[in-house]
């Protein structure tokens, strides 16, 4: 099938199997190897994507259901957004293998809740693996792009 | 400058692509034991390639301890998910649909399966004869016991063991085991091999041993070293699982039949067919005075390595010199054996085997403690390893920090202030020994400078520490000195990047290379060894030149209804010697923390007949952010100290801290994980022998 993704904000045409996971068609068609597989079965988040806003394990969504939609990867996150500044202050990474599908699960759930617990953010991260094990860090990181979210928005 | 790792852009092993590669799927065996009769490949569409046996039948025999490995095994399988036929096609997903249509016929052959089996008068012989291998991780006395499943025992005989108990007031003896687990790395194992026109063969692959695998490359195809090439790309975490030689035969005689490059990358289901963490049996027999003076210990090991030997034997060993653990005992006996099944393939796991033993040992002190009446921290420190003291393998113990560390832990604990629900080990661990690194600084043109180094990236920040450290001898910034991705073209000889040894033999041949380079002007290179190792038949010897020093501590609370236990608290300390990146420092602390609960309470594999049942992260759990209790750790340092590698010292002695931490309520889990099943069965026994008592009392 013709599948039009906007990806990372731009038209992107792709003629594919419609029941071809978007983690594929990312890796294999649009080059895109930031986004990764683990697990293939949706439960380990390092093939996060945020579709139409909301965060989705690239490994289990047949790409014909994303036609049409808005789906950003890491490369859509500006190098200076917050989150991704946050995570590099707070060494939040080792191999880095899990970083991008953090950063995305965190930036979507600080845009809902910009001022979390920590059980909150524990909560919202639970279903991100990191086998280097940075979780401690990893919870620095969005409780310190959590305070600069913050502030831009005061300055604002 | 943005890290690329936040940005996504760092490309791992499995990213690596060359022009006209195809995507290669191994065909496994579903026996744990049999014959491949006949492969039938007729289905297969054009454009697809078949390797079976009879296309490798003229490669040699490998292994890095043991040479008992074959490409596609000579057709004979010898565990669930062994290689017997590898068919590649233009892009992955024609691979995965080609494999479906690869028909084996085979004939099953009795298998053996678990420690207690493979040792038994009798048993089925997973390999008839134990080869050792020419590899130089076969440097420390391989002693195969022909006619047996144990392709390797080492022994330690240090003093009168008999003698010993003799003199003890107290003795206690108790079996521990430890199921096996998977390391897991986000990243899956992936290889790409390729033979160049003029013949020679270039692999990038995500491994920890660049030059082990290209000597069991070349001894697999009969060429010289200098015909192969390992080039290793940065790794989504290894934790050991990709270390020797795992897709890269494979890849290398699928790539020489298709005569194009092929690419392999493992589905998540295949790791756990790949290499797993040696499951345990360790009894330990020790014997104190009344004043809790040890006197006499004997360590008996046993390490299901699976089906090939891999780095089997030196693991056993490993869990065999760390068993006596960093206390003076005066009389010491150990005899570890590794020991072959028809389970997939065990090898180097984050600890290296010293997890087993010192969980084994570390709870015997427990349970020496509760039988003596005396508070398990003093017991620890009156027989502590002191600086000067002769270990159990005769070497002398310097920079000795086992006190102040097994301290720090019981303070931050608050072991003071009542002891219930905690619990602390202390631990020592060697490192690779003896051991060989070298490293080349380059000046370039542009008055920056390049670092040629075999260490390897997987996320423990080697090549940030490296460059750290090559910066401050050069005097200039950690942005001008780069560090390519390690290749055996133009990287200097390093014996490998594991057991924590690379930070602190490199920061020694740094010093050297970057003197070499002031004199030369262009370019220094830096090399240094420590000698040592073990007599395989006494243990006397040098075990390792540089131990690993750390304590643990834990709090826990158990429901003693549903023996659910909830970890509140760990704390670990780790001898650094001299920190270099001090954040990536405590992220290694961290992870192995991390890693040690998922060992301690739920992570193992689970065989039926061979077979792993729950090969998927949904039944094989890692711990999750929400499983972490709270977590504090410090690095002791001290002036003038050298560099200590500290990528796994916080592991080892999680799992024991824990478990006594469960033994100050009288429950004594001698099985990891400890699951609630377990736990539910200690506190029986505790109750049933309490039962006795009192009823002995009454009589
Ligand atoms: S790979 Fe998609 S959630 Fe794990
Ligand atoms: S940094 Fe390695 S998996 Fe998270």
């Amino acid at each position: 099938m013709n599948c039009t993704l906007h990806l990372n904000g731009t038209e992107t045409a792709l003629g594919v199997d419609g029941k071809d996971m978007l983690l594929n068609v990312l890796r294999d068609e649009v080059g895109l190897t930031s986004v990764r597989g683990t697990c293939g079965i949706g439960l380990c988040g390092t093939c996060t994507v945020i579709v139409d806003g909301q965060t989705t394990a690239s490994c289990i969504l047949p790409v014909g259901l994303a036609d049409g939609k808005e789906v950003t990867t890491i490369e859509g996150v500006p190098s200076d957004d917050p989150v991704k500044v946050a995570f590099e202050k707070a060494n939040a990474f080792q191999c880095g293998y899990c970083t991008p599908g953090m950063i995305l699960t965190a930036r979507a759930f600080l845009d809902e809740n910009p001022d979390p617990t920590d059980d909150e953010i524990a909560e919202a991260l639970a279903g991100n693996i990191c086998r280097c094990g940075c979780y401690v860090k990893i919870a620095d990181a969005v409780r310190l792009a959590a305070g600069m979210l913050r502030d831009e928005k005061v300055a604002a | 400058m943005a890290d690329p790792r936040s940005g996504g852009s760092l490309r791992y092993s499995q990213d690596v692509a060359v022009e006209g590669m195809w995507h290669a799927r191994i065909v496994r065996s579903p026996y744990a034991h049999a014959r491949v009769v006949s492969i039938d490949g007729s289905a297969l569409p054009e454009n697809t390639v078949l390797l079976t046996p009879d296309d490798v039948a003229d490669l040699s025999m490998y292994g890095c301890q043991i040479r008992d490995e074959a490409v596609l095994s000579r057709g004979e399988a010898r565990f669930v998910g062994d290689p017997v036929a590898v068919v590649a096609a233009p892009t992955r997903r024609l691979a995965d649909a080609a494999l479906a249509l690869v028909e084996v016929d085979y004939e099953e052959l009795p298998a053996v399966f678990g420690i207690e089996d493979a040792v038994a008068d009798g048993a089925v012989l997973v390999h008839e004869r134990h080869h050792v291998s020419e590899n130089d991780a076969a440097y420390f006395g391989i002693r195969p016991v022909d006619g047996s499943n144990v392709c390797h025992r080492f022994r330690i005989r240090h003093g009168d063991v008999e003698a010993g108990f003799a003199q003890a007031d107290v003795v206690v003896e108790e079996t521990f085991t430890t199921d096996g687990a998977a390391h897991v790395p986000m990243e899956p194992h992936a290889t790409l091999a390729r033979w160049t026109d003029d013949g020679r063969l270039e692999v990038w692959s995500g491994t920890q041993t660049p030059f082990n695998v290209r000597m069991d490359l070349a001894a697999i195809f009969g060429v010289d070293q200098s015909r192969v090439r390992v080039v290793c790309p940065p790794m989504g975490g290894s934790f050991g699982a990709k270390t020797f030689v795992r897709l890269e035969g494979l890849a290398a005689a699928t790539a020489r039949k298709a005569g194009r490059p092929i690419k392999m990358v493992l589905d998540r289901a295949e790791e756990w067919q790949t290499l797993n963490r040696h499951p345990s049996r360790i009894t330990v027999r020790l014997g104190a005075k009344a004043d809790g003076t040890l006197v006499a210990k004997t360590v008996t090991c046993h390490a299901d390595t699976g089906a090939y030997a891999d780095c089997g034997p030196g693991v056993a060993q490993k869990m065999g010199f760390a068993a006596p653990g960093p206390y003076r005992i005066p009389n010491v006996h150990v005899d570890s054996h590794c020991v072959y099944t028809n389970a997939p393939p065990n090898g180097a796991y984050r600890g290296y085997g010293q997890m087993q033993s010192i969980w084994a040992s570390e709870r015997t002190m427990d349970i020496m403690a509760d039988r003596l009446g005396i508070d398990p921290l003093e017991l620890r420190l009156k027989n502590l390893l002191r600086e000067g003291d002769a270990y159990a393998t005769g070497e002398v113990m310097h920079d000795v920090a086992f006190e102040e560390c097994l301290r720090n832990a019981a303070e931050a604990i608050g072991w003071n202030e009542g002891r219930e629900g905690k619990g602390l080990c202390v631990l020592m661990k060697g490192m690779q020994t003896p051991s060989r690194a070298s490293v080349a600084v380059d000046a370039l043109e542009d008055g920056t400078y390049r670092v040629r180094c075999a260490t390897v990236e997987m996320g423990q920040g080697a090549r940030y520490a490296i460059r750290t450290m090559a910066a401050e001898l050069l005097g200039v910034g950690v942005d001008d000195v780069s560090f390519p991705d390690p290749d055996t073209d133009v990287s200097p000889y390093d014996t490998r990047t594991t057991s924590s040894r690379s930070t602190h033999m490199m920061s020694r041949a740094l010093v050297e290379a970057v003197r070499n380079l002031r004199e030369d002007g262009r370019t220094g290179v830096g090399e240094v060894a420590d000698q040592g190792g073990l007599d395989p038949d006494t243990g006397q010897g040098i075990a390792s030149s540089h131990w690993h020093q750390g304590a643990a501590g834990a709090v826990v609370e158990v429901d003693e209804e549903t023996g659910s236990m909830k970890v509140r608290h760990v704390h670990a300390s780790v001898y650094a010697g001299k920190v270099v990146v001090r954040a990536a420092a405590e992220l290694q602390n961290e992870g192995s923390i991390i890693m040690g609960l998922g060992t301690s309470l739920f992570e193992s594999i689970d065989f039926a007949d061979g077979q792993v049942m729950n090969a998927n992260l949904s039944d094989y759990n890692v711990p999750s952010i929400t499983d972490l209790p709270r977590i504090t750790h410090d690095l002791v340092e001290r002036e003038g100290a050298p560099v200590h590698g500290l990528g796994e010292t916080a592991l080892p002695p999680i799992p024991a801290a824990i478990g006594n931490a469960l033994q100050s309520f009288g429950i004594r889990p001698r099985s990891l994980p400890m699951t609630p099943e377990r736990i539910l069965d200690a506190i029986d026994e505790r109750d049933a022998q309490a039962g006795t008592r009192e009823l002995e009392a009454a009589e």
